[in-house]
């Protein structure tokens, strides 16, 4: 698979005093995050703390009520979702999110054939696009999905459905891959598969994940922020995040290991 | 895929198609070219609908502008404006369908699905209010005619050479269609219908994507206007009535919209069934509706669903299995049926003012009635016996018919699963962790 190249260490994506009300209600009070180049970076926070509104900013779902969004130096803030996507910064979804009824490589293709230019290729046959066909099998066989490449979609196993649904957004060959808690609803033993896979997919790009399971965010990301009612009240690396008093706070009864 | 399997039976039936004016009554070669022309625009309505999760409701809007671009055309040949050879002029209701598809697609697709329906209503409302007013495009209520004239040595005075170019056109669009589903943008139609904002999350500007895919469909939509306009010669405003689009939903709906010749199948079914019936009861609307309501109820994949399940799962000798029991699931419904036309046109008969003016003629008296050619009492118990009789016997040998046919089903189809490829139950995602 080809990485757009990140320029390691240099800021990718920017949030600067990004708001969002909904009526009266603030849900995102002022966000300012940095995620650099490379960076694994992990956005955690309890429940109600805006975490899915922010990545809904993030990638074009919603517009902000004001503040910028920088993607390389860029501003993004109130973009289509397909113009951001362009532009290098592709989502999963926290419910799974695919073509239930098309085959697991056809879900895959549409991604590869967008990027690739097919977006509306009239009068050319699916077949014959070998390129485009050779990347879908490429996909499949880093994705472990080989042989379910002709199931239907919404026939496969929940994790495999997450899987799928990730590499969909990876296909699309962004430079900032953002994941809404890839392991929710995983067992112990799909959650330690998955955070592997997604480890040796994503070499190279840069990472916003949303995630609730700490063990998760400890293995397999280099940078925490806490998001706490619509504010980033900790971020850095994640002994000194964990080792943080207004974290621990914030966490009161939920459990920090 | 095309295979053996596929280009054989495809290749007799239009065989079949090409011979059949040889042995048709002008009154049945005029019924199978409105039969071909209601399949094509089953065909590009289920493109927008079945493919791309596109409910339009208002199809007929350019169903009529097919129509009217053709007869215009038509017009300034028959005037000599200019030449143009009749056997294109469906291009005319082509280009026509496909610009006002794109027009009137952009607005509609804005949004999705019932709102998406009923701006396509609005939009067909609209050319149906303003046609009868408008003279000198859509000839007011009375509507415009021409005729059809000779061209590549062809004359194209009789039903059998409407029927050839009708064929044609058919069989082009149909194949056109066919090719559609296999290009990048006929795929990404069912990643539309199946989760459109997916879609727009992978770099697709889906607007544009839905806008281009509704007027593909108008395009083809536009052709059958215009060949139904070759083949009339003729028409008014009330091509684009609701009716006109409605009968299409249905039509698609029984045919099964989820396959590709699924809706051709029903549109042609339901041309036929409304050509004979008309003709012989006022009652054919309720039938039409009876049979749109058994057939949600009870086979909802339409007819194409029912045919893809035999040809997926019906092992090659299974049909000596199906034969008696579904012979005798048609006796039962032909029972059934009996008794209910026999009671509804009893009805329809005693309902009429030939009928009531007999009555008072007769100071009231419930006098006799004519129904097929025989004479019936109202009030007589012998009347009566016909539909219960009829309905009694059918209702009791209905579940007979039903469990034999559930074991002959067993029996006759390989234990595969519904899909390509069941769900594993394992559910094991994945190999074990490396």
């Amino acid at each position: 698979m080809s990485a757009q190249p990140s320029p390691i260490g240099e800021p990718v994506l920017e949030l600067k005093a990004l708001r969002k009300s909904f009526g009266d209600t603030e849900i995102i009070r002022g966000v300012d995050l940095a995620v650099l180049g490379g960076q694994r970076h992990a956005l955690i926070g309890p429940n109600g703390a805006g975490k899915s509104t922010l990545f809904n900013l993030i990638s074009g779902h919603y517009a902000p009520t004001s503040g910028d969004i920088l993607l390389n130096g860029a501003p993004i803030a109130g973009f289509a979702p397909h113009i951001i996507n362009r532009l290098g910064l592709s989502r999963s979804f926290q419910i799974t999110n695919v073509f239930p009824r098309m085959s697991v490589a056809e879900n895959l293709r549409i991604s590869i054939m967008g990027r690739r230019g097919h977006r509306l290729t009239l009068f050319r046959s699916i077949r014959s696009l070998s390129a485009v066909n050779d990347e879908v099998d490429e996909y499949l066989q880093n994705l472990r999905l080989t042989r379910r490449r002709d199931s239907l979609a919404g026939d496969l196993a929940y994790s495999e459905q997450r899987i799928l649904e990730m590499g969909m957004a990876l296909a699309t060959d962004p430079a900032v891959l953002i994941l809404d808690e890839p392991t929710a609803g995983m067992s112990r033993d799909e959650t330690t598969y998955i955070v592997d896979l997604i480890r040796r997919v994503t070499e190279g790009r840069t990472l916003l994940v949303v995630e609730h399971d700490m063990s998760v965010v400890f293995t397999l990301c280099d940078h925490v922020s806490v998001l706490v009612y619509g504010e980033i009240i900790a971020s850095g690396e994640p002994s000194a995040v964990r080792a943080d008093r207004k974290v621990q706070e914030a966490y009161l009864g939920e459990e920090v290991h | 895929m095309i295979n053996a399997r596929t280009i054989v039976p495809l290749l007799a039936a239009l065989g079949l198609l090409v011979i059949l004016p040889l042995f048709l009554s002008p009154n049945l070669l005029n019924a199978a070219i409105k039969m071909m022309i209601a399949a094509l625009f089953a065909l590009a309505f289920a493109l927008a609908m079945g493919q791309a999760g596109m409910l339009s409701f208002g199809h007929s809007a350019y169903y009529g502008l097919g129509a009217f671009a053709a007869l215009h055309l038509m017009r300034a040949v028959e005037h000599k404006l200019f030449g143009f050879p009749t056997p294109m002029i469906p291009l005319a209701g082509a280009l026509i369908g496909f610009l006002f598809g794109l027009v009137f697609g952009w607005f509609a697709t804005q949004r999705t699905g019932v709102y998406f329906s009923m701006v396509t209503l609005a939009l067909a409302e609209l050319l149906f209010t303003l046609a009868p007013t408008w003279n000198a495009l859509f000839g007011g209520e009375s509507g415009i005619s021409t005729i059809r004239g000779p061209s590549w040595g062809i004359n194209f005075g009789s039903d059998a050479d409407v029927y050839y170019l009708t064929l044609g056109w058919f069989v082009v669009s149909a194949w056109c269609m066919w090719a559609f589903t296999k290009t990048p943008v006929g795929r990404l139609a069912l990643a539309l219908r199946d989760n459109e904002q997916r879609v727009r999350f992978l770099g697709f500007n889906t607007h544009v994507a839905r806008t281009l895919i509704f007027a593909i469909s108008c395009l083809f939509t536009g052709v059958a206007g215009a060949l139904l306009a070759i083949a009339n010669e003729a028409a008014n405003y009330t091509i684009f009535s609701a009716q006109a689009s409605a009968n299409v939903v249905l039509q698609t709906f029984i045919g099964g919209a989820g396959t590709f010749f699924g809706p051709a199948l029903g549109a042609m079914i339901m041309t036929f069934f409304a050509r004979i019936t008309s003709d012989l009861t006022r009652s054919w609307l309720l039938y039409q509706g009876l049979i749109f309501v058994l057939v949600m109820l009870f086979a909802p994949q339409g007819l194409g669903g029912l045919a893809d399940l035999h040809a997926r799962k019906v092992r090659t000798n299974g049909w000596k299995h199906l034969v008696a029991p579904y012979l005798l699931c048609l006796v039962v419904g032909l029972l059934l049926i009996a008794g209910l036309v026999f009671v509804v046109e009893s009805i329809h008969v005693v309902l009429t003012d030939a009928y009531l003016a007999k009555r008072a003629a007769a100071k009231g008296e419930w006098v006799p009635y004519e129904l097929f050619g025989q004479t019936f009492e109202p009030f007589s118990p012998v009347t009566w016996a016909i539909p219960i009789m009829l309905v009694a016997i059918g209702s009791t040998l209905l579940p007979v018919a039903r469990r034999i046919t559930a074991r002959a089903w067993l029996a006759a189809t390989r234990d595969v699963p519904d899909e390509p490829i069941a769900p594993s139950a394992s559910a094991a995602p994945v190999a074990p962790p490396s």
